[in-house]
């Protein structure tokens, strides 16, 4: 009888394994991030209440803007991955998926982009 | 008690269309499913088509949409289910006629992870078996209990959009190899999983395990297999 040993599984690991482990990573990270910012934004303050004076008092704090632009570029990834996901399903041809992927990609970057660029950056008074 | 077996048809040569047949039954509650088709057949009409063989759970020829659960026609009783007993052809897989489905598309997913031993290593001296401890059986015990039936595949979500998807069965399969103490051949088993249509297309929505009338964990196995790719090694 011989003990029991971890075979060894070669690497065959491609964006798509990243992709999945992002997926996971950006789901587990979203569920401490969205439920502070739904705790503190709809029940402790209220969204009648969000007004000028909050949001400058959120963009004096470093901290809150990294939280905000944390919280975007997660859920963001999250939701435009799950949106390839979803229309790969239905788009099986290998050239109309990678421009979907590089479109999708660009889309994630550019509002991730501006929205960093907003939320860290702030307004100049 | 009186069973009606409402069932979808489907026969090119008749109507490019299907449509839906109902056969009213005196059945017993412990009648099978499987028994109630073959009586239709027998008793009501001639036309209507669906496989079976062995039909005691073994072969996983007759594996059909019962009243929109994958089920063995073979394993499930007339009490399981009722008195109106809807059947359908599996799902993702193209009809060729009433409940009888093309299955060449499953087997070729399955083919696509060589689902055999791999083992280059000499044979031992003595001529005999390449041994294994029954903890290295146990591994991948539950994977073994496949009888290739679809029942999982042609239950995923992500299979009834994306027919080219390799699907829960094939991955079970490579799971029964890939966790095998006595097989080499975990790289060429996962070829198939890392490609675009492989393993990462899975959105763990636990279809294949309710699905699975052999009652295999398949989820399971969906996720130890994917582990044993991100960790490099199966254990």
């Amino acid at each position: 009888m011989t003990a029991q040993t971890a075979a060894p599984v070669p690497a065959r690991r491609s964006w798509l394994t990243v992709a999945w482990v992002l997926m996971r990573l950006s789901a587990i990270l979203l569920v401490p991030l969205v439920w502070v910012h739904v705790v503190i934004q709809d029940l402790l303050i209220g969204v009648h209440h969000i007004d000028l004076d909050y949001v400058a008092m959120r963009w004096a704090s470093i901290g809150w803007r990294i939280y905000d632009a944390g919280l975007l570029c997660f859920a963001f990834a999250h939701g435009v991955n799950g949106l390839r996901q979803v229309l790969e399903d239905y788009i099986h041809g290998r050239r109309t998926r990678r421009v979907i992927r590089v479109l999708l990609f660009g889309f994630w970057l550019f509002i991730t982009m501006l929205g960093a660029a907003a939320v860290i950056g702030g307004v100049r008074s | 008690m009186l069973v009606t077996l409402k069932i979808k048809r489907f026969d090119p040569e008749r109507n490019p269309s299907s449509w839906w047949s109902s056969f009213t039954l005196e059945a017993d509650p412990a009648d099978r499913i499987l028994d109630l088709l073959v009586r239709a057949k027998d008793e009501l009409d001639g036309s209507l088509t669906f496989r079976r063989s062995c039909g005691h759970g073994i072969c996983g020829s007759c594996a059909v949409r019962v009243n929109g659960t994958n089920k063995l026609a073979c394993k499930t009783l007339v009490h399981d289910i009722g008195s109106k007993i809807v059947l359908e052809p599996l799902l993702g897989l193209r009809v060729e006629k009433d409940l009888v489905v093309d299955m060449d598309p499953f087997f070729a997913s399955f083919r696509s992870i060589k689902p055999f031993l791999i083992n280059g290593d000499p044979l031992p001296a003595n001529g005999r078996e390449r041994l294994q401890s029954p903890a290295e059986r146990m591994r991948f015990d539950d994977t073994t209990k496949c009888i290739l039936c679809a029942a999982c595949t042609t239950a995923c979500p992500v299979f009834w959009a994306d027919g080219e998807y390799i699907g829960p069965a094939a991955i079970v399969a490579a799971h029964r190899f890939v966790f095998d103490s006595r097989d080499h051949g975990a790289a060429e088993h996962i070829v198939a999983l890392a490609e675009a249509e492989g393993i990462w297309r899975c959105r763990t929505a636990f279809q294949c395990t309710t699905a699975c009338p052999r009652e295999i964990k398949v989820t399971k196995a969906i996720a130890e297999v994917k582990g044993a790719i991100l960790r490099g090694e199966a254990r």
